[in-house]
C-alpha cells in the first residue's frame, strides 16, 4: 500500500528501501483496484489491529480518490470509528450506530439490534493519525473549500507521510483556493523529496524553504547527510540555500516567541498586580486577600458563563466580554465590603490590616469551596480564543495569550482613564500623595479610601476574569499570585502605575528567556535574586513616589 | 519586684501591660522542670500532650523572636522562616548523620541520588557541639550579610519585607532540588536518637519539651531585660524615627543588624528544637506562607509586646492542630472570625483585652477614650 | 455539570455546625467512652488547601468502606467509626494529627496521605509509635516501611508496561523522550528510572531531556515551545513523559491544545494525570494522550458497576460537593485499604497492629478494578493489576490495556 515510513532509514538500506518504496507505488493503485469494497473496509477497521486499520483506511481514501467511492460515506464510516459507533462483533454483525438507530455500515440499511451490543474496534495512537488524515482528507474531498478547510489542510500537513499519493494529488487538483492549494503541494513536496528526479527533487526543496519550520529543516538536514542527494551539485546548492533561508527565518521566529512569550507573562503578571498597586499605593494596606479577589473575578465569569447557558445559549461565545462589567462588578463589591467592614477600623495602622486580609483571605477561599466545590471550574473556550496561528517559522500566537495581552492594554488605559481623567482620580492622587493636605482641603478620604478599594478590587477581578482562559480556576488559584503581584508594585515602587508596568514587562521578559536556559525553577530563582539586587541600589522601587509619609 | 506587678506603660494613648514577661518566663521554668520530673515517671502530662506543649512553645519562641525586631525595631521581615529552617536543618543534619553512622541506614536522599557517603558539608555533623555551635552561628552570619547590605542601602519597610519574602521563596526553590543534598521536597527523616537518647521514648519527649519550654522562658527574660535597656530604647527610637535619631548622631545600622542577627539566631533555635520534636524537615518551612503566618501571631498577640507574641503563636497554633481534628470541615471559618473579632475589637492584640474594656468602661462612663 | 446551590453550602454549614456544637462542648476522651466500644480508624486527607480538590475525596470514600462494613456486622462484631480530620494541605500538620489520631483518639490504624511529603512527615510517627498508615498513592517506590501499607503500585510494575507501549508500534515507536516534572522527589525517581530503563534498551542521552517546573508552575508557554523545537530534532518520533502534579496539569494540557499539539503529534503519558484533572477541561483536543494506574474509572468488572454505583449513592444522599460520575484510583485504593484492614482485623481477631500486620499475609480483595488484588508476608506492598489509559472526549479514559494479573510488586527498581 502507500503507506510511507515515518522515519527516514538507515543509508545503507537505502537503495533496498527506495526500490521497494518504488514498488509499492506502482503495485498501490493497481492492488486497490482489485480489492476494493466497502465490506472489505468494514471487515478490516474491525480487526482492531493498526496495520489493518491503517490499509483500510488508506484504501478508501485512495478509492474516493479515484472516485470510485463517495466521500459521504467514507466520512461516515471514518466519524463512526472516531466516535466508537461502529460496533463490531467477533464473527458476528457490523453494525454502525448512528443515533438511536443501527446500520449496516456497508448499505446503510436499518438493522435489528442483537441482545447485547458488540464493542467498538480500539483507535491506538497509530491509528489515530489515520483517522485524523482521513478526517480531513474526506472532508476536503467533499466540500474543497469548506469553512474549516484551513484546519483540514493543516492536519495533512501534520501527518504528510501517510497521506496517500494519489488521494494527495486529486485534493490538490480540486482545490480552489490558491493559498491552501500551495500548503497542500507543500505536503506533496514533503513526499516527493524521495522523488527520483533530481528536478523533482529540487523543487521540492525550494518549495519546503518557502515554510520555515525546525521539522522542514530536520528533514533537509537529514537529506543533506545522505550521498545520494550530497552527490548531486544542483540538489546539494538547493539544499544549502534552503537551509540557509530558514535557519534565518527560524531565529526571527525565536526572537518573536521568546518577545511574545515574555509579553504575555508579564500582562499576566500586571493584571495580579493592578489593582493591589493602586489600594497598596493608596493606603499602604498590605492586602492579603488580593488574590481572593482575582478568584472572585473568575468565579463571576464562570456564573456568567452559566446563565448564558440556561439562558441565551446563542451568546455562549461572548460570555468573556459579556462577563466584564460583572467580574469588575462582583469583585468590587467584596473588596468595598471588606473596606466598609474591617479595613475601615484599621485606620493609620496598616500593618495590622496585613492580619486582618490574611484572615479574610482564609475566610473566602473556604467559602468558596464550600459554596462552590474545590474542582476546577470547566470553561467553554470561544472560538475565537481556541488554538492559535503561527506567524513565522515556528513562533506561534495563541489566541487566549493574545487576548491576556489586549485585555492588560485595556485595563491599563482603564486605570490610567480613571486616575487622571476622573474627578475620583484626582482625589485618589491627592490622597496618595498627602493625605493630611487632601483632607484638610476638603476631600472625604473615607470615601476616597472606600471607592478606590472598590475600584482595586474591581480590577483584579478583570485579572481574573482574563485569566479563565489561561489557568485553572479553583477556590486556591488566588495562593499562586500573591507573592508574584507583591514584588511587581514593590519593584516597580508603590503607589506608582508606570512602575508596576516596567517592573511587569522587565520580570516578565527576563524571566521567560532565561526559562529555556537554564529550566523554569532556575529562571525564577535568578530573578528573584535580581530582585532583591536591584531593591538594594534603588530601595524604593524604579519610580519612587514623592510623597510625604 | 516590679515584675510582680504589671505596671501599665502609656504608648500613643493606648494601654498595654508591660512587665508580664518575668511571671509567664518563670511558670514556662516551672513547667518545663515539672514535665521533666513528670518525664521520669510514668504519670503526669502523656507523651502527646508533652510533645504538644513542646512545639507550641518552639513556635511561641520563633514568634517572640520577630516580635523583637518587627514590635520594637519596626522591622517587618516576611521571611523568618529562612532562619527556623536554617536551625531546623541544622539539626536534621546532625541527626541523619548519627542515625547514619549507628545504624548504617542510608537517609533516603542518599539512595535517590545513589550516594554511598554523605556530602562534604555532612562533616563533622555527628558532633551534637559542633552542630550546636553551627546551629548559633550560621543564621548569624547569613543574617549579618542579608542585613549588612539591606540596612546600609536603607532599604525598609514594606520594601525590606518583600525582598525577605523573596529570599525565602529562592530558599525553597533550591531546597526542593534533590542534588542539593538536603532530601528535596520530601526533606529529612529517619531520626532516631539525640544525645545518645532514643527519640520516641518518653523521657527524650519530655526533655524536648522541657528543653523548648526553657528556650522559650530565657526569651521571653531576656529580651524582656533587653527591650528595657538603653538599647531597648534605641531601638524603639530606630522604630518610631530612624532619621532623627540618624541626625543624633547614632549609628542606627549597628543597632538594626545586633538586633537582626539576634532575632535571627533565636529563630534559629527554635528550629532546631521543632524538628527533633516533629520528626521531619522538609521545604514547607521555607514557604512563605509559614513566614506570614508568623507575622499573623505576633499581630494577633501583641505586636510590640513579648509575652503577647508568644502567647498569640501558642493560641493559633494550638487552635489549629486542635480545630483541624474537631472540625476539619468548619476550622477555617472559625479561625478567621476568631482573628478579625481580634483585630477589630482589640486593636493591639488580645492581650490588650485588659485596656479595650478600660477604654469601653471610660467611653460609657463619658470619658474621652478614643476608639 | 457541577452541582452548586448556595442552599446546599447552607445546610452542609448547619448540619456539620451543628455535628460541631455538641462535639466542642465535650473534650475528646469523654466523646470516645460515650460511643458503644466501635472500632476507630482515622483520616489524614486534606479539606482545604491545595490538596483539596483531589484528597477531600478519599476521606468519604472512607466512610462509605467503612458503612459497608458496618452494614455486613463490622469488624471483630463492633462498628467501624472514621475520625476525620484536615490537616489543610500543611505538610508538619499531617505528623501532628496523625498523632493526635494514634495517641488521642486511639484509632487503630490510619488511612490519608496523598503526597510523598506528607507521608514523609507520617512516617516517624507511625514507626514510633507503631501504628499502621494505609497510603493509597503510587509513589516512588524506594521504600519499605513496615508501618505503611503501600496500597498503589511502585513505578517499576506501572510506569515500565506505559512505556514498553508507547516504544511499540501500535503506541507510535517512540524513540525520544521529553520529561516534564514538578520539581521534587517523585518526578525525579520516576525519571531515573526511565533512563535506565532508556539506557538497558539501547538509547543514547541524546534522545531524552529532561525539564523541571516549581510546584504550582502554571505558565508553560516557554516549555511548550520548548517541546514543540525538541520534536522537530531528528531522531523519531517524541513523546511527553509528564510527571506535573496538581495545577500544574490542567494548565499544562490547556497551552499543548491552544499550541495545536495533539496525541497524534507527541503523545503525553501523563503519569499523575486522573480523571478528576480532566474536570475543568475540554478534552476533545486531547483524545489519545495516556496514563497508567491501577484502576480506571472504565473497568469493566461487575465489581466496578457496584463501587461506582455506591459511590454515586453516597455523593447524592450526603450531597457532596463532588461529581457522582467521576471516581478515581486513589479512591479505589483507599476503599481496597479499608476492606484489606477490615479483613485482616477479622484474621487476626484483633486490631493490634502487630496481629493486623501478620494477618496481612494471603490476604485478598475483589478490587473494584476487576483484580483479585492481595498481599504477602514478603512486605506490606498490595499486589495490583495495571491499567494504561488513553484519554477520551467524556472527560475520563478508556482502557488501552491491561496486565494479565495483578504483578508482584517491586518496592525497589533496578533502574533507580
Amino acid at each position: 500500500m502507500s503507506e510511507r515510513p515515518r522515519h527516514r532509514p538507515p543509508p545503507w538500506r537505502q537503495l533496498a528501501h527506495a526500490l521497494l518504496a518504488l514498488a509499492a507505488l506502482l503495485a498501490a493503485p493497481a492492488r486497490a483496484d482489485e480489492s476494493y469494497g466497502r465490506d472489505a473496509v468494514v471487515r478490516h477497521l474491525c480487526e482492531a489491529k493498526s496495520e489493518p486499520m491503517a490499509q483500510a483506511i488508506g484504501a478508501l481514501l485512495t478509492a474516493v480518490a479515484a472516485g470510485r467511492e463517495e466521500a459521504a460515506w467514507g466520512a461516515r464510516i471514518v466519524a463512526a470509528l472516531d466516535g466508537k459507533r461502529l460496533l463490531c462483533a467477533p464473527a458476528g454483525p457490523r453494525l454502525l450506530r448512528d443515533g438511536a438507530v443501527l446500520r449496516d455500515p456497508v448499505t446503510g440499511r436499518e438493522a435489528v439490534a442483537p441482545d447485547r451490543l458488540p464493542n467498538a474496534p480500539f483507535v491506538n495512537l497509530r491509528t489515530r493519525a489515520w483517522v485524523e488524515v482521513a478526517t480531513a482528507a474526506l472532508a476536503l474531498f467533499a466540500e474543497p473549500g469548506g469553512a474549516a478547510a484551513s484546519a483540514q489542510v493543516a492536519v495533512l500537513e501534520k501527518q504528510y507521510a501517510i497521506v496517500p499519493e494519489t488521494a494527495l494529488a486529486a485534493l490538490v487538483e480540486r482545490q480552489p483556493a490558491p493559498d491552501l492549494r500551495d500548503r497542500l503541494l507543500l505536503v506533496r513536496a514533503l513526499q516527493s523529496l524521495e522523488a527520483p528526479s533530481a528536478d523533482a527533487r529540487v523543487s521540492a526543496i525550494a518549495t519546503i524553504a518557502g515554510d520555515p519550520t525546525a521539522r522542514n529543516r530536520t528533514l533537509l538536514a537529514a537529506l543533506a547527510a545522505r550521498p545520494d542527494y550530497a552527490a548531486d551539485p544542483a540538489v546539494r546548492a538547493a539544499l544549502d540555500t534552503a537551509m540557509a533561508h530558514i535557519d534565518t527565518w527560524l531565529r526571527v521566529g525565536e526572537v518573536g516567541a521568546v518577545l511574545f512569550s515574555g509579553l504575555s507573562y508579564a500582562s499576566i503578571l500586571f493584571m495580579a498586580a493592578l489593582g493591589l498597586a493602586v489600594i497598596f499605593g493608596l493606603m499602604g494596606v498590605i492586602n492579603l486577600a488580593q488574590g481572593e479577589l482575582i478568584m472572585i473575578g473568575a468565579y463571576a465569569t464562570w456564573l456568567v458563563q452559566e446563565a448564558l447557558r440556561a439562558l441565551a445559549p446563542a451568546l455562549l461565545d461572548w460570555y468573556l466580554l459579556l462577563a466584564v462589567p460583572v467580574a469588575f462588578a462582583a469583585a468590587a463589591a467584596v473588596g468595598m465590603a471588606m473596606e466598609a467592614t474591617v479595613i475601615r477600623h484599621l485606620y493609620r495602622r496598616p500593618l495590622m490590616t496585613l492580619l486582618a486580609t490574611w484572615a479574610i483571605s482564609l475566610f473566602l477561599v473556604n467559602l468558596v469551596q464550600v459554596l462552590f466545590g474545590t474542582q476546577n471550574l470547566e470553561f467553554v473556550t470561544p472560538a475565537f480564543l481556541a488554538g492559535g496561528t503561527r506567524v513565522v517559522a515556528d513562533f506561534m500566537v495563541t489566541w487566549n495569550r493574545l487576548f491576556a495581552i489586549a485585555f492588560a492594554v485595556g485595563i491599563l488605559a482603564l486605570a490610567l482613564l480613571v486616575l487622571h481623567r476622573t474627578p475620583l482620580g484626582l482625589f485618589v492622587r491627592a490622597v496618595t500623595e498627602n493625605r493630611d493636605m487632601a483632607e484638610c482641603v476638603g476631600v472625604s478620604t473615607r470615601r476616597i479610601d472606600l471607592l478606590s478599594f472598590g475600584v482595586g478590587s474591581g480590577l483584579a477581578g478583570l485579572a481574573g476574569l482574563a485569566l479563565t482562559p489561561i489557568y485553572n480556576v479553583n477556590p486556591t488559584m488566588g495562593t499562586n499570585f500573591i507573592v508574584d503581584s507583591f514584588l511587581v508594585v514593590v519593584l516597580g515602587g508603590v503607589g506608582n502605575l508606570a512602575g508596576t508596568l516596567i517592573a511587569a514587562l522587565g520580570i516578565g521578559q527576563i524571566n521567560i528567556v532565561i526559562e529555556p536556559l537554564y529550566g523554569a525553577v532556575a529562571a525564577k530563582v535568578i530573578v528573584l535574586l535580581m530582585i532583591i539586587l536591584f531593591i538594594q541600589f534603588r530601595p524604593e522601587g524604579i519610580f519612587s513616589v514623592k510623597g510625604r509619609r | 519586684m516590679n515584675a510582680l506587678a504589671p505596671t501599665i506603660v502609656r504608648r500613643r494613648g493606648f494601654a498595654v501591660p508591660q512587665g508580664l514577661a518575668g511571671p509567664v518566663a518563670a511558670v514556662l521554668a516551672a513547667a518545663a522542670v515539672a514535665v521533666v520530673v513528670a518525664g521520669r515517671t510514668d504519670a503526669g502530662p502523656s507523651v502527646y500532650l508533652m510533645n504538644l506543649v513542646g512545639q507550641a512553645a518552639v513556635y511561641g519562641l520563633l514568634a517572640v523572636a520577630l516580635d523583637l525586631i518587627w514590635g520594637y525595631a519596626g522591622i517587618l521581615s516576611l521571611g523568618h522562616g529562612l532562619y527556623f529552617a536554617i536551625g531546623g536543618y541544622l539539626i536534621a543534619m546532625h541527626l541523619v548523620t548519627v542515625a547514619f553512622h549507628t545504624s548504617g541506614t542510608p537517609p533516603d536522599f542518599m539512595l535517590f541520588m545513589g550516594w554511598t557517603e554523605l556530602p562534604v558539608y555532612y562533616a563533622g555533623m555527628d558532633m551534637l557541639g559542633y552542630s550546636a555551635a553551627l546551629i548559633l552561628l550560621l543564621p548569624a552570619l547569613v543574617a549579618f550579610l542579608f542585613g549588612l547590605v539591606s540596612f546600609r542601602s536603607r532599604v525598609t519597610g514594606v520594601y525590606f519585607a518583600i525582598i525577605t519574602q523573596a529570599l525565602v521563596y529562592v530558599a525553597m526553590l533550591l531546597f526542593f532540588r534533590n542534588d542539593t543534598g538536603f532530601g528535596g521536597n520530601n526533606g529529612m527523616t529517619g531520626f532516631t536518637h539525640i544525645a545518645g537518647q532514643p527519640l520516641s521514648e518518653r523521657g527524650t519527649v519530655a526533655v524536648l519539651c522541657a528543653l523548648s519550654l526553657l528556650a522559650a522562658a530565657a526569651a521571653l527574660f531576656g529580651l524582656d531585660r533587653l527591650v528595657r535597656s538603653r538599647f531597648g530604647h534605641m531601638l524603639v527610637a530606630v522604630r518610631d524615627d530612624e532619621a532623627r535619631l540618624r541626625f543624633l548622631g547614632y549609628d542606627t545600622l549597628w543597632i538594626k543588624l545586633a538586633v537582626w542577627c539576634l532575632s535571627a539566631v533565636l529563630a534559629a533555635v527554635a528550629g532546631a528544637l521543632y524538628v527533633p520534636q516533629v520528626g521531619i524537615v522538609n521545604p514547607r518551612v521555607l514557604s512563605p506562607e509559614l513566614s506570614l503566618e508568623i507575622a499573623v501571631w505576633v499581630a494577633i498577640g501583641g505586636r510590640g509586646t513579648l509575652v503577647g507574641a508568644f502567647l498569640g503563636a501558642v493560641v493559633i497554633t494550638t487552635l489549629k492542630f486542635l480545630l483541624t481534628a474537631w472540625i476539619p470541615v468548619l476550622w477555617p471559618f472559625v479561625l478567621s472570625a476568631l482573628v478579625l473579632v481580634v483585630v477589630i475589637t482589640l486593636p493591639n492584640g488580645f492581650l490588650d483585652a485588659g485596656g479595650a474594656l478600660a477604654r469601653l468602661r471610660r467611653r460609657a462612663a463619658g470619658g474621652e477614650g478614643r476608639a | 455539570m457541577m452541582r452548586i446551590t448556595s442552599a446546599i453550602g447552607r445546610r452542609t454549614l448547619l448540619k456539620t455546625a451543628a455535628a460541631v456544637g455538641g462535639a466542642l462542648s465535650m473534650p475528646a476522651i469523654i466523646r470516645s467512652a460515650a460511643a458503644a466500644e466501635p472500632v476507630k480508624i482515622g483520616c489524614l486527607f486534606s479539606s482545604s488547601g491545595t490538596m483539596a480538590n483531589i484528597e477531600g475525596r478519599l476521606s468519604h470514600v472512607c466512610r462509605m468502606a467503612a458503612q459497608e462494613i458496618n452494614a455486613k456486622g463490622g469488624v471483630l462484631g463492633r462498628p467501624v467509626e472514621v475520625t476525620v480530620t484536615d490537616p489543610a494541605s500543611d505538610w508538619p500538620l499531617y505528623a501532628q494529627l496523625g498523632r493526635q489520631l494514634l495517641l488521642q483518639e486511639k484509632v487503630a490504624s490510619l488511612f490519608g496521605c496523598w503526597t510523598s511529603v506528607s507521608r514523609k512527615s507520617v512516617l516517624p510517627v507511625v514507626e514510633q509509635n507503631n501504628g499502621l498508615l494505609f497510603y493509597p498513592l503510587h509513589f516512588e517506590g524506594e521504600e519499605n516501611s513496615k508501618n505503611v501499607v503501600y496500597l498503589n503500585s511502585p513505578p517499576a510494575s506501572s510506569v515500565l508496561p506505559a512505556l514498553e507501549y508507547l516504544m511499540s508500534d501500535d503506541g507510535g515507536k517512540a524513540k525520544r523522550f521529553y520529561m516534564l516534572g514538578s520539581d521534587y522527589v517523585w518526578p525525579r525517581t520516576i525519571n531515573k528510572i526511565c533512563k535506565g530503563y532508556w539506557t538497558s534498551k539501547g538509547f543514547k542521552e541524546t534522545s531524552w531531556r529532561e525539564q523541571y517546573v516549581p510546584f504550582g508552575f502554571s505558565n508553560f508557554q516557554t516549555i511548550v515551545n520548548d517541546i514543540r523545537k525538541f520534536a522537530s530534532e531528528p531522531g523519531g518520533q517524541p513523546i511527553i513523559v509528564l510527571t506535573v502534579v496538581g495545577d500544574s496539569i490542567p494548565a499544562f494540557f490547556k497551552e499543548i491544545i491552544s499550541q495545536g499539539i495533539r496525541a497524534t503529534d507527541i503523545p503525553v503519558l501523563g503519569l499523575d494525570v486522573l480523571e478528576a484533572d480532566l474536570e475543568g477541561l475540554d478534552t476533545a483536543p486531547m483524545v489519545g494522550h495516556l496514563n497508567c494506574w491501577a484502576y480506571l474509572q472504565n473497568a469493566s468488572s461487575p465489581h466496578n458497576d457496584r463501587f461506582k454505583a455506591a459511590w454515586k449513592s453516597y455523593v447524592d444522599t450526603n450531597r457532596l460537593p463532588f461529581r457522582n460520575n467521576v471516581v478515581i484510583d486513589p479512591m479505589v485504593s483507599t476503599y481496597d485499604g479499608v476492606h484489606l484492614w477490615a479483613a485482616a482485623c477479622q484474621k487476626a481477631g484483633t486490631t493490634d497492629t502487630d496481629a493486623v500486620r501478620a494477618a496481612f499475609a494471603g490476604l485478598t480483595f475483589d478490587c473494584p478494578s476487576g483484580y483479585k488484588i492481595g498481599m504477602s508476608a514478603e512486605n506490606t506492598y498490595v499486589s495490583r493489576g495495571v491499567f494504561i489509559g488513553s484519554v477520551n472526549d467524556q472527560q475520563a479514559f478508556d482502557i488501552l490495556w491491561q496486565s494479565d494479573g495483578a504483578p508482584k510488586p517491586v518496592p525497589f527498581s533496578p533502574y533507580a
